[in-house]
This record gives C-alpha cells, sequence and structure tokens, in this order.
C-alpha cells in the first residue's frame, strides 16, 4: 500500500554524531598555551644528551658522515647486515634496497643508520619520518639503530617540535627516544623488546 | 570577632580530652570561644556512605548552631572539607553560604587567621605528622606530594616551634590510613593494612608520637596500635600545642 | 555475538579481602606499584610549569568534549581524504563485527594486537577466537595474561600482578623456555623470538589509538616495545580502534599531552616509540574503528563527564592505596582502580556498585590525575545515586536513616552517645569485640569516657 513511511534506521554514525550533539554540555573555549611558563633556561644540547643517556641510549660526536660510519663499524665489528641512508656512505651498505620485495627480507637487517630530523631536548626523542627511509620498518626490525643529528637542530621542548612539524606533511613519522624496553615482567626494566636493541645518537 | 568552637561528634563523645585541649588552647591565645551547645554532627558520616539525603538534618542543626559566628573554628579538617564542600545538599540561604565561608580547621585558624606560629607550648618528643587526606587535598592544609608546588603545611609550621619536639620525617609523606569513614568497617582487610603500613612506616623512622589535624585518622591508628600493643602514643595536634611542660 | 567472559560475581570488598591473605604478596604489589608513583613523581618535579600543562591537558578535553560531534566529522573527512577506510560502532558487539569483517575480507587468519583497553572492553579476543582467529597479543604484559588466561589487572602494568616466577613456568609451558628462575633478561629474549614470528607471519594488525588528531586525520599509538610498529609496517592491513573520547583538536596538542602521559604513567619523558600514522604504507590498507559503546551516555552526565578526559595513563592506579593493595582483578572492570570506578557504574551500576566505595576518598587520584579530573569527587557522587538505585543492605539503610535523625535531634545525640560510652566503659572486650563487631576484628575501641565534651563544658560553666 502507498503512503505508509518505511523508517529507514539510522546508521551507526548518524546516531552516535546526534547522540554526541544531545548530550554534549556547553561551549567551553579552547585554552591559549603560554610557552613562557615552561621556560627553563637549560642548556638544549646538554639536556638532550642527559635524556638520551636516560632512556638507554649512546650520545657520541662526529666529524661526518664518514667519520659515523667509521666509528660504528669499530663498534659493531661482528655485524653482517647493515644499510645506511647517509649521504656518501654506500660502501657501508650489504642491503640494496631493489632487491627487497617486502619488509619481512630485512629481518636480518643488525645495524641501521638514518639521519634524524631533528630532536627534542626535553625527553631525547629524535623525529624520523617516512620520506627520510626507504621503508618504515626499517627503524623497528634492525637490531641496532644509529641516528645522526646535527646539533642545531634540536629544540626544547615538543610544542616546539610540533610547531616544526606544523610544515611537513608527514604520511607517517615517529619520534625514537632510546631503544625498545620493557618492565612487564616484576618491573625489572630490560633493554630490546621487540624494536631495536639499542640506540647509538652521533651528534654532527 | 566572634568565634564558634565545633567539636566533631565522635570527639564530643569518644575523645572529649581533644575538645578540651582545642578550648584551652584557643582560650590561652585570647580568643573568646563559644560552644553552642546544640550541635551534632555536620552530617560527614551519613553523606560520604552515599546517604547525602541522611544528612540535611545534620547539616541545617549545624548552620542553626553556627549562624552568627563570624568565625567557626573545630579540631577537624574533614568536617570543615564536608562543610565547605556537602553543604550544597541543602538550600543556600545567606546564613549557609555565610557558615560554609567561615569554618576552619584549628591549625589553618590559629595561623592564618590569629597569625600566631609560636603558641608556647612544649613537648620534648618525636612526633610523626600523619597528613589527614581531607585537610590535606581538600583544604588544602598543606602541599601534597603529588602535585608540584611550593611545599608548605600548617600542622607542620605550627609543631615545628613547639620546644623539644623533634618531627620525624617519613618515607611516605602523606599516604592515607585507611580509616575512611564507612570504609573502615566495609572494606575492613584493606582499611586494616592502610592502617599497619602507615604505623610501620613511623616506627621504622623513629616516631615516638602520632599526630594529626583528624580524631578520625587517630581512632582507626590508635585502635591498630593498642591491639598490637605497639610503642606509640597518639595524640591529636590540639593536645600537643596545649602541652606545657 | 559478545562473547562475555565468565562473570566475577564477587564484590571489591570479598576480593580485596581475598587479595590481602597473601601479605607478603600484598606488600610485594603495593611496594611495586608505589615506586612507579615514586618514578611519577620525579619525572613531574623536572617540568618547569607542569601544574599549568595538567590545566592544559584538561582545558584542551573539556572544550573538545564540547565540540565533540564538529571534531568528530572533521576528522572523518580528514582521515577519508588520507585514503582510509572510517567504521563506526555504536557498541562492543558492532565493533568486534565490523573488525571481524575487514578480517574476512582481507583473509586474514593470524592478527596481531597491541595494547588497547578499547579492545578488552569490547572483549574482541574471544570474539575472534570463536571465529577461528588467531589472535596474539604482542605487548609483553598483555602476552603474559594472554597465555595466563587472565584479564589485565593494570591498564599500562598488565602483569603487574605476576611474579617472575609464574613468568617463567607460563613460559616454559607455552614458549618452551628452559627454568630461568624468572631471569626477566633471558625471558624477554625468547618472548623478542616468539613474537618476531609472529610478526612475520602476521595477515593483520589491530593497534589501539592513544591520540586521534581532528584536524590532520593522523593518529598517535605510543609504545615502549615496538610492538605497534612491528605489527603495522609488516601487515597488509591496519586496522586502529578508538573511543570516540580520543580526539584531540590540533596537532600541536600533542605537545600537552606527550608531555604528560608518558611521565605520569611510568615517569619516562616521554615513551621509546610516538608513531604517527596518517597515510597507509604503499600496498597496505589501513582502517579506524571510532567506538561509543556508552561513550555518548556519559558524555551527558553532566557530573561525570570529566571521566570521559582520562589519557589511560594509570597514574591513578598507581597512587591508589586501595588499588595497591587490592589489586586490579578485585575490580573486576576492564579498567579497574579509581578512574574504573567512576567509568564502569556508568554501564552497569549494579554490576559495580562496590566500586565507588573500594575508596577513603582521599583524592591523591584527583591530584595525580594529567588531565584534572575531579575522580575524588565523582566516586562521592556516584555513592549518592547507588544507594538509591541499586538495593542496599537493610542494616545500613536503617543505620543510615537512624543516624540521619539522631544527629539532627541535639537531645538525643547526647541521650546515644551516653549508651555508647557506658558500653565502651563497661561492656566485656570479649563482647564488644565479637564477630558482628567488624571494627574490632584487628583494632580495639576507644575507652568510653565517663562525659563527653558537651557534659564537661557544661559542668565547667556551672563551676564559673
Amino acid at each position: 500500500m502507498s503512503g505508509i513511511k518505511t523508517e529507514k534506521k539510522m546508521s551507526s554514525r548518524d546516531n552516535i554524531l546526534s547522540r554526541v550533539k544531545t548530550n554534549k554540555p556547553e561551549v567551553i573555549e579552547l585554552p591559549k598555551i603560554d610557552l613562557n611558563v615552561f621556560d627553563d633556561s637549560r642548556n638544549v644540547l646538554d639536556e638532550f644528551i642527559k635524556k638520551v643517556e636516560t632512556a638507554g641510549g649512546n650520545v657520541f660526536e662526529a666529524t661526518s658522515n664518514e667519520n659515523v660510519v667509521s666509528q660504528v663499524k669499530v663498534m659493531f665489528p661482528d655485524s653482517k647486515v647493515n644499510f645506511s641512508t647517509l649521504k656518501s656512505t654506500e660502501s657501508f651498505n650489504t642491503v640494496s634496497f631493489d632487491a627487497i620485495k617486502r619488509p619481512h627480507d630485512l629481518e636480518n637487517l643488525d645495524i641501521l643508520i638514518l639521519e634524524g630530523s631533528f630532536g627534542v631536548a626535553e625527553n631525547g626523542a629524535i623525529w624520523l619520518n617516512d620520506a627520510q627511509m626507504p621503508m618504515r620498518i626499517l627503524p623497528f626490525i634492525a637490531k641496532h639503530l644509529v641516528l645522526v643529528l646535527k646539533k642545531g637542530n634540536i629544540v626544547t621542548f615538543m610544542h616546539q617540535a610540533y610547531r616544526k612539524l606544523s610544515t611537513e606533511d608527514t604520511d607517517f613519522g615517529v619520534f625514537i627516544s632510546g631503544p625498545s624496553k620493557t618492565a612487564d615482567i616484576e618491573q625489572s626494566l630490560v633493554i630490546g623488546a621487540h624494536g631495536a636493541l639499542s640506540l647509538t645518537v652521533f651528534l654532527k | 570577632m566572634k568565634v564558634g568552637l565545633f567539636i566533631p561528634c565522635y570527639i564530643n563523645q569518644l575523645y572529649p580530652q581533644v575538645g578540651k585541649a582545642t578550648l584551652e588552647l584557643l582560650e590561652k591565645l585570647n580568643v573568646e570561644v563559644v560552644y553552642p551547645s546544640g550541635q551534632t554532627c555536620c552530617g560527614q558520616p551519613m553523606a560520604n556512605s552515599g546517604y547525602e539525603y541522611e544528612s540535611v538534618g545534620a547539616s541545617n542543626n549545624f548552620v542553626e548552631n553556627f549562624k552568627e559566628f563570624d568565625y567557626i573554628v573545630m579540631p577537624s579538617g574533614s568536617c570543615a572539607y564536608h562543610v565547605k564542600k556537602h553543604f550544597d545538599v541543602i538550600p543556600q540561604t545567606d546564613d549557609v553560604i555565610k557558615v560554609r565561608e567561615n569554618v576552619y580547621e584549628l591549625c589553618d585558624f590559629i595561623l592564618n587567621v590569629l597569625k600566631v606560629k609560636n603558641v608556647g607550648a612544649s613537648f620534648p618528643y618525636k612526633v610523626g605528622i600523619h597528613q589527614s587526606c581531607h585537610g590535606l587535598r581538600g583544604l588544602r592544609l598543606g602541599s601534597c606530594s603529588e602535585m608540584v608546588t611550593e611545599e608548605y603545611s600548617y600542622i607542620g609550621e605550627l609543631l615545628n616551634e613547639v620546644s623539644g619536639t623533634e618531627i620525624i620525617e617519613l618515607t611516605r609523606k602523606d599516604e592515607c590510613c585507611g580509616f575512611g569513614g564507612t570504609f573502615a568497617v566495609t572494606e575492613e582487610a584493606i582499611s586494616v593494612k592502610m592502617g599497619k603500613d602507615i604505623i610501620q612506616d613511623h616506627l621504622d623512622n623513629g616516631a615516638e608520637v602520632i599526630t594529626a589535624t583528624d580524631t578520625s585518622c587517630l581512632m582507626h591508628l590508635e585502635g591498630l596500635v593498642t591491639r598490637n600493643k605497639q610503642p606509640l602514643k597518639i595524640l591529636h595536634i590540639a593536645e600537643i600545642l596545649n602541652s606545657v611542660s | 555475538m559478545l562473547v562475555e567472559p565468565k562473570e566475577n560475581k564477587m564484590s571489591h570488598s570479598k576480593a580485596a579481602s581475598l587479595f590481602n591473605k597473601d601479605e607478603k604478596k600484598v606488600n610485594w604489589h603495593d611496594k611495586a606499584l608505589w615506586f612507579v608513583r615514586h618514578k611519577r613523581d620525579i619525572a613531574a618535579h623536572t617540568v618547569k610549569g607542569w601544574e599549568e600543562l595538567r590545566n592544559l591537558g584538561q582545558g584542551i578535553k573539556a572544550h573538545t568534549l564540547s565540540e565533540l560531534d564538529t571534531y568528530l566529522i572533521q576528522f572523518e573527512e580528514n582521515v577519508l581524504n588520507n585514503g582510509v577506510q572510517v567504521h563506526w560502532a555504536k557498541d562492543g558487539e558492532e565493533h568486534n563485527k565490523i573488525v571481524g569483517s575487514i578480517l574476512k575480507e582481507h583473509n586474514a587468519k593470524k592478527v596481531v594486537k597491541s595494547k588497547s583497553m578499547l579492545t578488552e572492553e569490547c572483549h574482541l579476543n574471544p570474539f575472534m577466537e570463536a571465529e577461528g582467529i588467531e589472535i596474539i597479543d604482542t605487548d609483553l604484559g598483555e602476552r603474559i595474561v594472554q597465555l595466563a588466561k587472565e584479564p589485565p589487572s593494570h591498564i599500562v602494568l598488565p602483569a603487574i600482578h605476576k611474579t617472575k616466577e609464574e613468568v617463567d613456568e607460563l613460559f616454559q609451558e607455552h614458549l618452551g623456555t628452559k627454568p630461568s628462575g624468572g631471569d626477566p633478561q633471558y625471558l624477554t629474549g625468547e618472548a623478542r623470538k616468539h613474537l618476531r614470528e609472529k610478526f612475520i607471519e602476521a595477515d593483520a594488525a589491530i593497534t589501539g589509538v592513544n591520540f586521534a588528531i581532528a584536524d590532520t586525520g593522523g593518529i598517535v599509538v605510543c609504545t615502549n616495545e615496538g610492538n605497534a610498529d612491528m605489527g603495522t609496517h609488516l601487515a597488509p592491513v591496519h586496522i586502529a580502534c578508538m573511543g570516540i573520547e580520543k580526539l584531540i583538536p590540533q596537532q600541536e596538542h600533542l605537545g600537552v599531552f606527550l608531555r604528560l602521559l608518558a611521565r605520569s604513567a611510568t615517569g619516562q619523558h616521554i615513551t621509546t616509540y610516538s608513531s604517527h600514522f596518517k597515510k597507509p604504507r604503499e600496498g597496505s590498507k589501513m582502517h579506524i574503528v571510532i567506538v561509543d559503546n556508552g561513550r555518548t551516555e556519559q558524555l551527558g552526565r553532566p557530573d561525570f563527564r570529566a571521566s570521559l578526559h582520562c589519557i589511560r595513563c594509570g597514574a591513578c592506579m598507581n597512587t591508589c592505596p586501595i588499588y595497591r593493595r587490592s589489586g586490579g582483578h578485585s575490580y573486576d572492570a576492564t579498567i579497574p582502580g579509581p578512574i574504573g570506578a567512576i567509568l564502569s557504574p556508568g554501564k552497569d551500576l549494579k554490576k559495580h556498585s562496590s566500586l565507588p566505595f573500594a575508596s577513603t576518598l582521599c583524592g591523591s587520584c584527583t591530584d595525580v590525575c594529567p588531565v584534572k579530573i575531579d575522580i575524588h569527587s565523582q566516586l562521592y557522587k556516584w555513592r549518592q545515586i547507588i544507594t538509591k538505585e541499586t538495593p542496599q543492605p537493610f542494616v545500613k539503610k536503617i543505620s543510615m536513616k537512624m543516624m540521619g535523625s539522631i544527629f539532627s535531634k541535639p537531645k538525643q545525640f547526647e541521650k546515644v552517645g551516653k549508651i555508647a560510652r557506658w558500653s565502651l566503659r563497661n561492656l566485656p572486650k570479649g563482647m564488644i569485640n565479637s564477630k558482628p563487631n567488624v571494627w574490632g576484628k584487628e583494632r580495639d575501641l576507644p575507652i568510653g569516657p565517663k562525659e563527653s565534651f558537651d557534659e564537661w563544658y557544661k559542668n565547667r560553666k556551672k563551676d564559673e
């Protein structure tokens, strides 16, 4: 019979949005962030180094990319599968990305050297974005991670970090601070969970 | 200044010596204190147990007895906190608003209204301060270890001036004693464990006496100390501040 | 079919007293969690303006909730523009069905999952197992409780209740490890090998969402182990599950929340990995499932709305003297501890009616909360609702009514007080401390004084 209206079942999306609209409170203004309250005048470089070490990483100085590689070779003399994205260090690489079909093929990567975008002093974190690496899995699947950073590329707090990132359009990026770790067994800290077993930072 | 004295129900009935010490101390400090004898209870026991509506009678009785005073002083942080925070259960008349604004825990009153630090007391013992929670985090009678702020403590400041007293430092500065009102019986196992741990902290750090702003905490701790025959004396801060050699 | 685990009908108080039968274990559990609280204190004290950060955290979340529908729509639009699919689930059952159908679409039989309390809440694992899909929790603590067939007891430290010897035995049984006396280094190393295989073989990776950013359509996942990344960058499908309250307006707000989160949770200045996902890697697919499951209802409760600010740091659990001495399992709720006690009654008032009472209202939780949720005030408010809307023991109701009456009548108060004091003074201890007197089990009662303060005062006045 015509004239009977069949009620269309509301989609969950519409159901949720309409419930939010009904139940949300009166508008509360977004607070303003005044960065001056956080300013603690600590030396940015010293603080960064301290925090990387607190997180279980090691920090060294380097004069050039080649210098990084030669130091790494001394630190990890037995490494078999190596890869570096640093300029002028192709001789270090035992892996060619033309041969890599899937990320899983990198299972045995011993050393990975990447250039970090910038560091954050308050927590020793280094930003990497996927434009800087051939595959996203690299910094996680590598046994030993080496990150290279220009000393001038260290910001104080996360607020400044996100200011930098506001001009970047990254498909995937990650702040890495230290080697992977867990304390899930009776709160005993163990370095080396699923990600890298060690983190070495070179400051240029 | 017209000062009314409120004596918490359990102090009135079970620890009158705390009330006496409070009154004598205030009189020593030249405060003319009136104790309205129609008072009963602030209503906290019912309200904290979820029966706020059963506390209305007590709350109204409190306001009725204290509406004429400029300051309402009490040897209890939790009662003062309850009046300030939970008296919204009764209609907010001018009298109610006035009373809620003018309740003071004893140390707060002495330090911040009378502006007195040294009350002339003498108490040559090692004393551990139990920072009663409602006074501490409710009324902010002191800084708490959770927050990143300047350190201060009203009870500490007054005790510091008492002749001969050594304030011992605890391992856990402001953990709850486990009384919590009816919690003490409804979650008896945890309540007892919390109390025992507090007492042990005091003993481990050399306390001879435990003091606090609230007799509710002290009643619970004393119950354990007595049962377990532990070498500690439990005294309300009013009793210490009222002590002379 | 929503497969719920067997219901534990014990109140918190009963479960807590059982937990307390082993005092050594209580001391161990209490010290372990207090240590985490202590590390949090140290980290917070290194941050100039920490309390202002908390204010900002609270302010940003409060604002977000007040415009949540706008932000959800903005988020969805940006997510879709990023080439990521969006799904909406009104409850746990629908969430499970959606995840199940995505997996089916991709012929996924082996799934790895990084920590997501939301998927716990929806009981995703039993649903998957019933569908014949292998789902492996890859966070070490979660893997431990998964092998032990237990729910997590803490939202950040899921296996905090397990001794290293217990973990050793579990791993011997399930991973074939050698007996090691609970050597954490060895056991973690073995777990790494075992889970590495799972990552390599996985057909799909499920993650939670720490923060969802409305203005970019991106999500952030924070881990120390790197398990979320090992899963998502290898598997061909990434399914991210989030509650509607995970939204924040702008990427710059991560500056506030990432400064607060790890410090509050474990005392670290930031987790090892803070992974920002926006677009799937080439050749792979990404899905986001947005879930309500009672959140819109909580949003409509002005007294309890702020509980939705929670960023799941667990600081309230670490500081709570009751949680530390009773363990997460005694709460019988997906999220235990103080925050659990204000979230859970909203979902099932009767089942969780004992939770708001598992507290002394000490307020420590409120003061450690990085987003300043007024937890202890909400506990008080839930109590008022519970006594009215759930069946209460007759004795309790009557005694409260009597107290209410006695305390409003000065003369009655005096009379009852006199009787109480007399009884305490004169009745034999054996009688006072008999079984019905729960207080008397482990504590003495005060000696009943002859005079109340009131009587003493009146006598003093007479003498003047």
